[in-house]
């Protein structure tokens, strides 16, 4: 329960927060040389090119060899991408932000944003050119039905731990307003939502939680997973599934979900993203600067370690070259 | 009446000669005791322009965030593997050994074994972190892969770490002043002792001690410094057997080379009398004092020769030298003294103690040159037929003079007016292209394959950081750091300074703290954001020590530290114009962001300070030249006419600096000033002679073949002689002696050619029709 008082402290710092005498910094994005080396959360195909964004609002377009910086009305830290075609797509990120933007990526318009909510999304996805969910820290969970329109949060109490449903109960009944307050708090970051090749929707994140929705996330089941670390991503290959997590945590499973085995890995870091390129290798990377190549026949060596770095995304564009992004911003993966 | 007054000195002077003598003798005694009590000094402040905005800054919070006197260590194996115990068993020496030197705050040495070097990891429950050389360290291969693990961790690659693993550092602020003592700190000392205590003790083939830093440098710059002595030497030489040369006579080679040696004893016993040591950067100042003084002093004997072949005797012919040089010599040497006088008007202390140094050393010339020089000559008895012949009677010298004096012609005016307008409008273009400050990297005193140099590219090569490092200071008010919006606004002025070409990396507090949030969120670098929740956001801040440099206690002021590629002048130009556009752009009551600290804030102050000083030196040289020559000439048309080919000069000599990628330093400002001081003798040599006689109605053209046949074997002499003193200076050990050499040859040579070319064509147009 420590954890969830902390949790409430913490939204309590807000108010102190509002009385703050200084004046706001700019809010929408600039465009700097050295975008392309700052932090860069995520490189999405859109179309025959690739996109990347990350911190101060910074999106990139992959124009032939050279990333170029585009505009977006946000300063805020983006974290993730989705294209649901060559011209659709939706970002999101801290301060509760979406973007939208309708030409693959060239200019960008502000859905939602809430600094007061304080809390990021970490993941969008858009089942049709309507309905779309995003996810994101503390259980934070929208909808819309309407393209981005509006959005429409959602509870998923059937993912709150048992003795946490105990005590909001009773919280619930005592005082309404600390009820809300807390349960805003309780439920554990969702890291991660895959649309599975079946249909169904996988959902990962913190404190080992890994849940499966067959009804577009309105209701997720939990399994019982083997590791109580956060799960970040999840990458679905075939008949395979891998899941990716804190500290070299790495586990695959067939598509029925059905039992998790552990992959051992050659460095302990934690797994952030992962690819596979045309020529069947899959490659992981990660924090500490990994970059893990597993072989077809399932081997798995390090390739490389970026030094001071944290990796957290992995893409091949349609010429063959392999990308990633992370604390230093986009570069080209050498000497493969 | 100037003259009575002349007349009057020497009957005074000449008739008590044996006791001038004597009272100059118990001078120079004296002066020479003291002069032997004389230091070498180079101490940090005075390099620096302290009411510079910049430096208040800097002094306000040195205490605090140390200042940008600081000294780096590189250790390196030579097999560029560090992780063998012998490295690890030297690295701790040398920090201890660096720990122990009088001087170095100990609480701001850092290396790998400083428990400050710590490293944090994630785990599933939340921190782990330690000292990266754990308490319980073993230096074997098992205990250095752990230290490994933990570097790695830590993220101190590429600063205190090689990137290549080949090098550890060790670094180090400096305390100007003893704290228990207040004495000031001794650098060249220090230096020596850093070249004792670490290098010597452990440089090995297979460990290498790499050595950057003001102190080091400075200590470099004084033992090549001490080269000096050896081209004062063959410069005394070379002037002797000139003078020789040009008297035929021992005696008169040795007086004014005794009686300029004298003065330079003077000057430097001087400089302890008043508290000053001989700093390097001015150790050139003796050589122009004697350099002044062998000018002035050939004057003398020249003068006083041409009366001994005209049948006079010795005695009679001093006095009537001295009576006749008196004026303009004086003129010339307070015109030097004046012009180095107004050097004080800049705000750095070590050209200010060149400029008392210069000037006490040109002033005493006066009195050892125009005044013991000629008495000491009475006393000789120098025989008519054994000076030679007077070179004036020779056919060919007439024949060079007669040459010589159609400059003083209308037509030949003309022409030589043309081409000076046309040499000083190019000259002036590239003058305006001169740079500020230092334009290569490493230490501009020195050259690039010097020892220091090449420690500095050894260090830049291999580490990310430098001792390049311009520190914005951010002025908030007591618990700002608490403030997301402070933050914020931190981090974008950091991240908008970082996009400022010539920038290579940043740190900030800002910068630090989203590293830290992300670690709290299980390294996630999602996460690695400014958390805008105050608990959240403290929680990432109390990670940061007050010893990392990015806070103060009460977190009040938060520096930004802009590493940057060079130290180059353009670079810190437009680095400090982006840093003064943002602050603009975001100062506000509670936040500032002022610059500056750390070397490179303090180059810039510095060159600031220069570019500031230049304009007003120059007013000052010219105007101390122009009151002067106006008071004894007593003519505006005269004056002009030593002013304007002086100021020629002065422009071509920073063409020159321009062509020859010179900047405009503290080493080299004074060149200037000293050039136009040095200039201004021979001019007024020259003129003095022709003013009386243009006077008294003669024509140019006559006046100055005169005035030519009179002192102008010796204007040309002097100004070949010191040439070829100076012009030694190019195989100096000490990159900005080199520098100082080629423009101060430049600057006698063409300053003399000014006066006898460009000179007397002014003196044709102003003076065309002569008094009847």
């Amino acid at each position: 329960m420590l954890s969830c008082m902390l949790r409430s402290a913490c939204a309590l710092g807000v108010i102190s927060l509002l009385s703050t005498p200084v004046q706001a910094a700019s809010i929408e994005s600039q465009i700097q040389p050295l975008a392309q080396s700052s932090l860069l959360l995520d490189i999405a195909p859109a179309g025959d090119t690739l996109v990347s964004v990350g911190e101060r609002g910074h999106v990139l377009v992959l124009d032939g060899d050279e990333w170029q910086q585009v505009e977006t009305p946000v300063n805020s830290l983006l974290t993730k991408l989705f294209f649901l075609n060559d011209k659709l797509g939706w970002a999101v990120g801290h301060d509760a932000t979406i973007l939208h933007t309708q030409d693959g990526g060239q200019s960008w318009q502000k859905q939602m944003q809430s600094k007061e909510l304080e809390k990021p999304f970490l993941d969008v996805l858009f089942f049709n050119d309507k309905e779309g969910v995003a996810i994101g820290a503390y259980g934070l969970f929208y909808r819309s039905l309407d393209s981005g329109q509006t959005w429409t949060e959602e509870f998923h109490s059937e993912l709150l731990f048992e003795e946490d449903v105990d005590y909001l109960n009773d919280l619930k009944s005592q005082d309404e307003q600390l009820y809300l307050d807390e349960r805003a708090y309780l439920l554990p970051h969702f890291n991660r939502i895959l649309p599975l090749s079946d249909g169904r929707l996988l959902l990962l994140g913190e404190l080992g939680m890994v849940a499966v929705s067959s009804d577009k996330g309105k209701t997720f089941d939990a399994l019982d997973f083997v590791y109580d670390g956060s799960m970040f991503n999840a990458i679905e290959l075939g008949d395979r599934i891998y899941l990716m997590g804190l500290r070299g945590h790495l586990f695959s499973t067939d598509s029925e979900l059905s039992e998790f085995t552990q992959i051992e890995l050659p460095v302990s870091a934690t797994v952030n993203g992962a690819t596979q390129t045309r020529d069947g290798n899959v490659w992981f990377v990660g924090n500490a600067g990994m970059v893990l190549k597993m072989s077809p026949d399932g081997e798995i060596s390090e390739l490389e370690k970026r030094q001071g770095e944290s990796l957290v995304s992995i893409i091949q564009d349609k010429d063959g070259r392999v990308w990633l992004s992370g604390t230093s911003g986009v570069v080209q993966l050498q000497g493969e | 009446m100037l003259e009575k007054l002349v007349n009057g000195f020497e009957s005074f002077l000449f008739r008590r000669r044996a006791a001038v003598i004597v009272l100059f003798a118990l001078i120079t005694v004296f002066l020479g005791y003291q002069a032997s009590q004389l230091r070498m000094d180079a101490a940090f402040v005075k390099n620096i322009p302290l009411k510079h905005e910049y430096m208040q800054t800097y002094l306000k919070h040195q205490q605090e965030f140390g200042g940008a006197n600081n000294i780096m260590v590189a250790v390196q194996d030579t097999s560029g593997n560090i992780f063998n115990p012998e490295f690890f068993d030297t690295l701790r020496k040398v920090h201890d050994q660096l720990f122990f030197i009088p001087g170095v705050d100990r609480s701001l040495v850092k290396s790998l074994y400083s428990p400050s070097t710590r490293f944090t990891e994630v785990v599933e429950d939340g921190f782990a972190g330690g000292p990266v050389i754990p308490a319980d360290f073993a230096n074997t291969t098992a205990g250095l892969e752990i230290v490994r693990n933990n570097i790695e961790k830590a993220g101190i690659v590429g600063r205190q770490i090689a990137e290549d693993y080949s090098a550890a550092m060790v670094t180090a602020q400096l305390m100007d002043f003893d704290p228990q003592t207040g004495e000031p700190l001794d650098t060249i000392a220090f230096a020596e002792q850093l070249e004792k205590e670490l290098r010597a003790q452990y440089e090995t083939d297979e460990i290498k001690i790499h050595i950057i830093g003001f102190a080091k440098m400075a200590g470099d710059v004084a033992d090549g410094a001490k080269g000096v002595v050896l081209f004062f030497l063959i410069a005394i030489l070379i002037t002797a057997v000139m003078v020789y040369f040009f008297s035929h006579s021992v005696v008169l080679t040795l007086l004014p080379l005794v009686c300029s040696l004298i003065a330079v004893i003077w000057q430097l016993g001087l400089l302890t009398v008043v508290g000053f040591g001989l700093d390097p950067m001015s150790i050139l100042v003796p050589f122009l004092v004697f350099a002044i003084g062998v000018s002035h002093g050939v004057q003398m004997i020249n003068s006083v020769r041409r009366r001994v072949l005209d049948g006079q005797q010795t005695k009679a012919a001093a006095a009537s030298a001295f009576r006749a040089l008196l004026v303009p010599g004086g003129v010339a040497l307070l015109s030097d003294t004046v012009g180095f006088l107004t050097l004080l008007a800049i705000d750095i202390g070590i050209i200010r103690e060149l400029a008392i140094s210069a000037s006490l050393g040109v002033a005493v010339i006066i009195l050892t040159n125009l005044v013991l020089l000629p008495l000491l000559i009475s006393y000789t008895n120098l025989k008519q037929d054994k000076l030679g012949v007077d070179v004036n009677r020779d056919a060919k010298v007439q024949k060079i003079w007669q040459s010589l004096s159609k400059f003083a012609t209308p037509k030949y005016a003309v022409v030589v007016l043309g081409v000076t307008a046309v040499l000083y409008a190019a000259g002036l273009q590239q003058a305006n292209k001169m740079k500020i400050g230092d334009l290569h990297a490493g230490a501009p005193a020195l050259h690039q394959d010097s020892r220091y140099n090449q420690d500095t590219f050894f260090i830049t090569d291999h580490f990310s950081i430098t001792t390049d490092v311009m520190t914005v200071i951010v002025e908030a008010f007591p618990e700002a750091c608490t403030y997301h919006e402070v933050l914020t606004q931190i981090d974008e002025f950091e991240w908008l300074a970082a996009n400022t070409p010539g920038v290579e990396s940043s740190a900030s507090l800002a910068s630090v703290a989203k590293k830290v949030n992300a670690g709290f969120n299980e390294g996630n670098p999602k996460w690695q954001l400014l958390p805008r929740t105050t608990a959240s956001l403290v929680q990432a801040i109390g990670r940061v020590p007050t010893s990392s440099g990015l806070l103060n206690s009460d977190c009040s002021v938060m520096p930004v530290y802009l590493f940057l590629e060079d130290h180059k002048a353009e670079t810190i130009e437009v680095v400090v114009d982006k840093v003064k556009e943002l602050s603009a752009k975001m100062d506000n009551d509670q936040l500032k962001f002022k610059l500056a600290s750390g070397p490179v804030g303090v180059m810039a102050a510095t060159n600031e300070a220069v570019a500031e000083a230049q304009l007003p030196m120059m007013i000052y040289v010219y105007g101390a030249v122009f009151v002067l020559c106006l008071i004894s000439f007593r003519s505006l048309r005269a004056t002009i006419a030593v002013i304007v080919p002086l100021y020629v000069v002065s422009t071509l000599a920073q063409a020159l600096m321009t062509q020859l990628q010179i900047g405009l330093a503290v080493s080299t400002l004074p060149v200037i000033a000293l050039g136009v001081g040095i200039g201004v003798d021979y001019g007024i040599y020259i003129l003095s002679t022709m003013s009386a006689k243009l006077k008294d109605g003669m024509v140019v053209q006559q006046a100055y073949l005169e005035a030519l046949m009179e002192r102008g074997s010796a204007v040309i002499f002097t100004g070949l002689t010191l040439a070829i003193g100076v012009s030694t200076w190019f195989f100096s050990a000490l990159k900005f002696q080199m520098d100082m050499g080629i423009l101060l040859t430049f600057m006698f040579l063409v300053n003399m050619l000014g006066a006898i070319i460009i000179l007397p064509a002014l003196a044709a147009v102003f003076w065309r029709k002569p008094k009847v």
